[in-house]
């Protein structure tokens, strides 16, 4: 999931500022579970927004498991909102990056003239766990490790990020010397590789990595999912 | 037959006990404070190690400051971190330091950007230490870039690397040498050793893994400057491993500087009996003045000098 936090209300009245209808949209995903952009929040931000003088034309929260970021469900949602969306001066979304940029490439697309279109998020990442704590596990590098290091990724998980070993900072506990409170990568995978009797895979030199496959903008083409 | 011909490097092959000092660049461009310290440090080491953004604070480039120690007569190590540079940028730099005549490198990871004094600076980390030390020795005997491209003209270094005996896992730290020495290491300086007892059970383990015949092993060590210095090594240095002798030690001393060279040479002394150590490493940091006492009083002069 897309870790994130809300943004200052400050920020939010700065990008609005001159704008007096809005449109509030939440995601029944990542912002459904971090408590950003769910229906609680699409409802409280229109309420914060009332009180400051804005005229709230639609709060729209996508139901949970609904999510913002998958064109088809964000189109066919926003397609009932159309003249709400056409009357108002800003579009404000509660989701990632991800879902709000597919959000203003729908309302491009079906309007003649761009709507402004603002965050109400700070995306932290991409992460697991919950139902409270969730931890960033994996970057995405476009080509996974994780078959040779015991399910668990020091790309990610060790902030200098090394394919050969823990460095030598290493805390007497096992600890990580960047962040004391969270335990090296290199530790756990060593103990887990032990305990399954693979310590040979620590043996072996990794090469340097292909970072091209991490190359941005990343897309892929897939067919469409049908949605009964 | 020598890979770089470094002084260091013959100075190893001719089984003398080596040693090594570190130098400090300053947070400036001030090459008088290399001269200094060069100065102080000429004469009383085989090869002079230049830091490189240690700590990952902003000071001149190793490369730079090796040198001025060259101009003043110093054999350089140029150290060199994956922190700051991908792999482009790595191999330019030790094709240059080639160019310019330095012969020894210490290939390092480098230590973390928030340690320092630019906590908001993007680490680099494209590759670690151990895939630096393939790529120079791959440039230099191979004579190959990273890419597989050749090159015309191969750099000559003494390929050097670190080693944290004293880190978790300890199980693991000889097979993490093994993978350093495979990937070309000729030699390896380790962390400050405080802990003889557990530094001689590594290098026995080094020993069993039979890595000792492809790698000259060289201590490190540091005359500690005061109790607090001691106490901060021993609690807040992630690996460090500083005895509670010595840290009482220092406690007692009446002149706190003096017994931390005395520690210093001791520990040097037990050091050289140790089976497979092939010279040491002395970090002094800051403290240029105690490396000719040290190496006075622990018997290491005069440098031996080989044609």
């Amino acid at each position: 999931m897309i870790g994130q936090t809300q943004k200052p209300i400050e920020e939010i009245l700065e990008y609005l500022e001159n704008k007096e209808k809005i449109v509030v949209y939440g995601c029944g995903g990542c912002a459904t579970t971090f408590h950003t952009g769910g229906e609680p929040e699409v409802e409280e931000m229109a309420k914060v927004l009332s009180e400051n003088g804005k005229e709230v034309l639609a709060a729209i929260a996508l139901p949970f498991g609904k999510v913002a970021c998958y064109a088809p469900m964000s189109k066919a949602r926003l397609r009932r909102y159309h003249e709400e969306i056409e009357e108002c001066d800003a579009i404000l979304v509660l989701s990632c990056g991800d879902g709000l940029q597919v959000v203003r490439e729908i309302v491009d697309e079906e309007f003649d003239h761009p709507k402004p279109i603002y965050p109400g998020t700070n995306p932290i990442g991409q992460m697991g766990g919950g139902p409270t704590l969730f931890k960033e596990k994996c970057q995405q590098c476009g080509e996974c490790e994780l078959g040779r290091l015991a399910g668990i990724c020091p790309l990610t998980q060790c902030p200098k990020g090394f394919l050969n070993g823990p460095c030598g900072g290493t805390t007497k506990d096992g600890m990580c010397e960047v962040d004391p409170e969270r335990k090296c990568a290199w530790v756990m995978i060593y103990e887990r590789l032990e305990a399954l009797g693979e310590l040979n895979k620590l043996m072996e030199i990794r090469e340097p990595k292909d970072w091209s496959k991490m190359e941005r903008p990343r897309q892929i083409e897939v067919a469409p999912l049908s949605l009964a | 037959m020598t890979k770089a011909g470094s002084n260091l490097e013959k100075v190893l092959q001719a089984r003398e006990f080596a040693v090594t000092a570190e130098l400090g660049p300053p947070k400036s461009a001030d090459p008088e404070v290399v001269r200094r310290k060069a100065g102080i440090l000429k004469g009383h080491a085989d090869a002079f190690n230049v830091t490189d953004g240690q700590t990952a604070v902003a000071r001149m480039a190793s490369w730079a400051a090796c040198l001025i120690e060259q101009e003043e007569g110093l054999e350089p190590i140029v150290q060199m971190t994956c922190r700051d540079r991908n792999r482009i940028a790595l191999q330019m730099d030790v094709l240059g330091v080639s160019a310019l005549g330095i012969r020894n490198i210490l290939c390092l990871t480098g230590d973390y950007v928030s340690f320092g004094n630019h906590p908001g600076a993007k680490p680099v980390y494209d590759i670690d230490s151990i895939q630096f030390v393939k790529i120079v020795k791959d440039m230099r005997d191979g004579g190959r870039f990273q890419c597989g491209e050749k090159m015309d003209v191969k750099p000559r270094l003494f390929i050097g690397a670190a080693a944290n005996p004293f880190a978790e896992p300890f199980d693991y730290r000889p097979h993490r040498l093994a993978k350093k020495i495979e990937a070309g290491a000729d030699f390896i300086q380790t962390q400050m050793v405080f802990n003889v007892g557990k530094f001689k059970e590594y290098m026995k383990r080094v020993g069993d893994l039979g890595l000792l015949d492809d790698v000259y092993v060289l201590a490190g060590v540091g005359p500690i400057r005061s109790v607090g210095a001691a106490r901060y090594m021993a609690s807040k240095v992630p690996g460090m491993d500083v005895p509670d002798e010595y840290i009482r030690r220092m406690r007692d001393a009446k002149d706190s500087r003096e017994e931390g060279i005395n520690i210093c040479v001791e520990i040097i002394k037990q050091i050289q009996e140790i089976p497979g150590v092939s010279g040491i490493h002395i970090m002094s940091i800051e403290w240029e003045e105690a490396v000719p006492i040290i190496a006075q009083r622990a018997g290491l002069l005069p440098r031996p000098d080989i044609q």
